[in-house]
């Protein structure tokens, strides 16, 4: 009803708003400026909805006239339908609720909305999750990690003499949440305090959330909105890159479509511990093993068709149908792997969004089993030299064309990438943000097939077509 | 000090222990400059045999098996860097050697060594480390890559005893691609250890010894063939006995500080082991460590090659190369916590640590000279 509702609201919308894109289209940011002349900014990038904390009417209308969504950003506090009925007069199109308000609070916004999308960027425990079938367009939240290589306190990287480097990432939650609905997911945490942050990891926040299908809602820091409000040369460039990244992916919304792929299969609630970073999504996710998130909730024969092992996080929250669906996937020569006897799969508490050190070590338990398990087994893609990026297996309905998405998170390119895939794919081609697109020679492997890739500056994707 | 200065300084430094009656054997060692891997390595290289004499003599119709130095896992990089211009052999003086090689006549080229808590295939190793494995496998006829962690594509172990008086172990129980052999190389990097104060052509040969039995997840009776660990608690420190499968230590009641143990195993396993040609990757490194795990390393270029047929002597020469005394006793940079591996490697008579006596080719000492202690 909601969808309807909001879709007849954009309908009725005065001319001049005919040209506005549709919620689920929109690229979000968060607009640190309230001067009609900052919109030249916009120029060239595919940025078309801007989360305003001040609004300014002839701002908005500058923007409508642009064809650029505005939400009027309201945070916890007093009177937040007062707030909300004065953008509205402001004329914006919506309204971004930033916070968690208080129970209730939120259908009093909705209310002096009267009507126009209202969206909540809640903590993750409230997030409305599998919520599609209600009727919510975007779901979103201001809880995130900062992606990146993870640092010591000392600055070291955080990584053993054997280790691989660890890389946060909100990856895991995000395909844990997308498995459940089919929301667009917005990730709208903000760069963190008292910290230079480069033009790199700005994209690599792009990249971070985009591989997973969400988006991120684009949040400059302080310095870098007024270097980039002077026009600085350099910012201007990191700016530009910025938007070529997020076009990079607009430009491919079938990649959004498309379905996590892997033949190992992950059982977990994303209302429990999938609402963490670093669980044991982002730990396979390090190793670069593909995997695909099953909802207990959505657990059926159906969700682990062509998987051939699965983990079960969270044993005991399983009803008697689900353990038989387990159990039918085992005798058909699934392999399957249980969380250690009373091992339950964690809820986040209070504002936590990974996990501590005590869930960590019992997590790696599950880990090194998952490991050792999968061990040199291709589930779908193996990919060499890629310690410091992170990848994501995506496969069409038909199962024809297959992307790998890669990020690389460090500071330096990576080069001599290696990719190796099963043999029914014969041609991979590689794209890039920077406008590369090269059809690779796939050399024979003992998996299948093989291509190499000479360079990876933050992002590239392999298309492997059968 | 003048580099001149220095050089007579380190030849007068005095032996640690001579055996009696015998000198240990010096043979030649070649440095050439190359100053990057953009070079022509392969020239280079090739250069570096023609003043050793030429290989082809060494290794024609030979089974040769080269012991690479890949220490840590790939992907551990020092400033994300690609582990070939830091702490690995560059995967392109990989090439070089298996093309010369083959070039040399020989039949057979095994490159093999014992990356870090893995018994897979040594390919994926250097697949994650970046380097192309076709271009290996093409460098020349009959290339071949074996992980020696475990028994690999072999059934069971070789045993090396260690002629003379060992110092740790009697024997020590490798893959049989040690064995299955006519020549042993080791490739190795010109570099600073945590533990030895240098690993050059010597102490890579550490990285023979398999995890499966000699690694901290070693089985106590039998060895893991799915070792996942390194080798802490067996040989650096000694907390442990290896697989008793393999024999055990001679010593169990001698120190247990790895400064005393590493060298000395290392002297152990090149005396068991002999190594025929020893090439030195100094064309860019690190200093201060073996590898970004290490706090205060940082990137050097030093631009050499370096190539000797006795292993002791071309260490030797490489370790006056980084701009130290290679006959320095414990507690002397760069063997500030450990005991000189090179004068126990001379002890066991393997070969002279005497400048003095040997015949260093090509470019000199002096204007190969890069300190690695600033």
């Amino acid at each position: 009803m909601r969808a309807l509702r909001w879709g007849a609201v954009l309908g009725f919308l005065p001319l001049l708003y005919a040209a506005a894109p549709q919620p689920a289209d929109w690229v979000p940011m968060r607009w640190p400026w309230s001067d009609a002349a900052s919109l030249e900014l916009l120029s060239g990038t595919p940025i078309n909805c801007l989360l305003l904390k001040t609004v300014v009417p002839d701002f908005v209308e500058a923007a409508a006239a642009r064809g650029v969504v505005t939400l009027a950003v309201i945070a916890p506090g007093d009177d937040v339908a007062g707030a909300a009925r004065r953008a509205m007069a402001a004329k914006v199109t919506g309204i971004a609720i930033d916070g968690d308000l208080p129970e209730g609070a939120a259908a009093t916004v909705r209310e002096a909305a009267g009507g126009a999308p209202v969206i909540e960027l809640t903590s993750r425990s409230r997030m409305a999750l599998g919520s599609s079938a209600a009727g919510v367009p975007i779901i979103g939240t201001y809880q995130g990690v900062w992606p990146g290589i993870a640092v010591e306190a000392d600055g070291a990287k955080k990584a053993a003499p054997s280790g691989s480097v660890w890389i946060d990432t909100n990856t895991g939650f995000i395909r844990a949440v997308r498995a459940w609905g089919d929301a667009t997911l917005w990730m709208a945490n903000q760069p963190p305090l008292k910290t230079v942050v480069t033009g790199a990891r700005y994209l690599q926040a792009i990249a971070d959330a985009a591989i997973s299908g969400a988006r991120w809602v684009l949040a400059l820091d302080d310095d870098f909105a007024a270097r980039l409000a002077r026009r600085e040369a350099k910012t201007m460039a990191d700016w530009k890159r910025m938007a070529d990244l997020l076009r990079y992916f607009e430009q491919h919304p079938e990649w959004r479509n498309m379905q996590e792929y892997g033949k190992l299969a992950i059982v977990q609630d994303p209302a429990k511990g999938g609402l963490l970073s670093g669980g044991i999504l982002d730990m396979i996710a390090v190793k670069h093993t593909p995997v695909r998130a099953v909802p207990r909730q959505h657990l059926t024969a159906e969700s682990l068709a062509g998987a051939t092992m699965a983990v079960n996080v969270d044993a005991d929250a399983l009803t008697p149908e689900q353990k038989e669906v387990l159990r039918n996937f085992t005798r058909g020569g699934g392999m399957l792997l249980t969380g250690p006897p009373g091992w339950k799969d964690s809820s986040p508490q209070g504002d936590q969004i990974t996990l501590d050190k005590a869930e960590l070590e019992r997590l790696n338990d599950i880990w090194r089993d998952v490991n050792s398990m999968v061990g040199r087994r291709n589930m779908g893609v193996r990919l060499f030299n890629v310690s410091s990026m992170l990848s994501n297996l995506l496969a069409s309905a038909d199962g024809k064309t297959a992307v790998v998405h890669l990020v690389n998170y460090s500071d330096y390119p990576v080069e001599d990438v290696a990719v190796h895939f099963p043999a029914e794919y014969k041609r991979a081609t590689l794209t890039t943000p920077e406008g590369v697109v090269k059809s690779l020679e796939v050399y024979p492997t003992e998996e299948g097939g093989g291509v190499d890739i000479d360079k990876v500056l933050v992002c590239a994707t392999i298309k492997l077509e059968q | 000090m003048t580099r001149r200065e220095w050089l007579a300084m380190i030849a007068a430094a005095p032996l640690l222990k001579a055996a009696p009656g015998l000198e240990p054997p010096a043979a030649p060692v070649s440095i050439a400059r190359c100053a990057s891997y953009d070079e022509d390595v392969t020239a280079k290289l090739a250069a570096v045999f023609t003043q050793l004499g030429g290989i082809d003599g060494l290794v024609r119709n030979k089974t040769v098996t080269v012991k690479l130095n890949m220490t840590g896992s790939p992907g551990i990089r020092f400033q994300g860097q690609a582990p070939g211009v830091t702490h690995y052999v560059h995967p392109k003086l990989v090439g070089a050697t298996a093309y010369l090689l083959g070039r040399a006549g020989a039949r057979r080229i095994r490159f093999v060594e014992s990356p870090w808590a893995t018994a897979g295939p040594l390919e994926d190793v250097m697949l994650d480390a970046g380097w192309n494995v076709r271009s290996l496998q093409s460098a020349a006829a009959g290339v071949e890559f074996e992980n020696t962690n475990a028994q690999g594509k072999s059934k069971g172990y070789a045993r090396f005893k260690v002629p003379g008086t060992p110092y740790m172990f009697p024997a020590y129980d490798l893959n049989r691609a040690y064995q299955d052999t006519d020549v042993f190389v080791s490739l190795a990097k010109l570099k600073n250890h945590d533990t030895c104060g240098v690993t050059l052509s010597l102490k890579n040969c550490f990285g023979t010894t398999p995890a499966s039995i000699y690694g901290d997840n070693a089985g106590v009776d039998e060895p893991n063939e799915k070792p996942t660990s390194g080798r802490e608690a067996v040989l650096h420190e000694g907390r442990r006995q290896p697989s008793r499968s393999a024999p055990p230590e001679l010593h169990p009641d001698s120190s247990r500080e790895p400064g005393y143990r590493v060298p000395r195993i290392v002297a152990d396993l090149v005396a068991a082991h002999p190594i025929h040609l020893a090439i030195i990757d100094g064309v860019e490194s690190i200093a201060g460590g073996e590898g970004p795990w290490v706090r205060g390393i940082r990137k050097v270029k030093p631009g050499v090659l370096i190539a000797g047929l006795n292993p002791v002597c071309t260490d030797a020469v490489a370790t006056a190369v980084m701009g130290y005394n290679p006959r320095a006793l414990r507690g002397t940079a760069p063997f500030r916590t450990c005991d000189n591996t090179l004068l126990l490697a001379e002890a066991h008579g393997i070969g002279t640590t005497d400048l003095k006596r040997m015949d260093v080719r090509g470019l000199p000492i002096e204007q190969a000279l890069y300190r690695y202690d600033t």
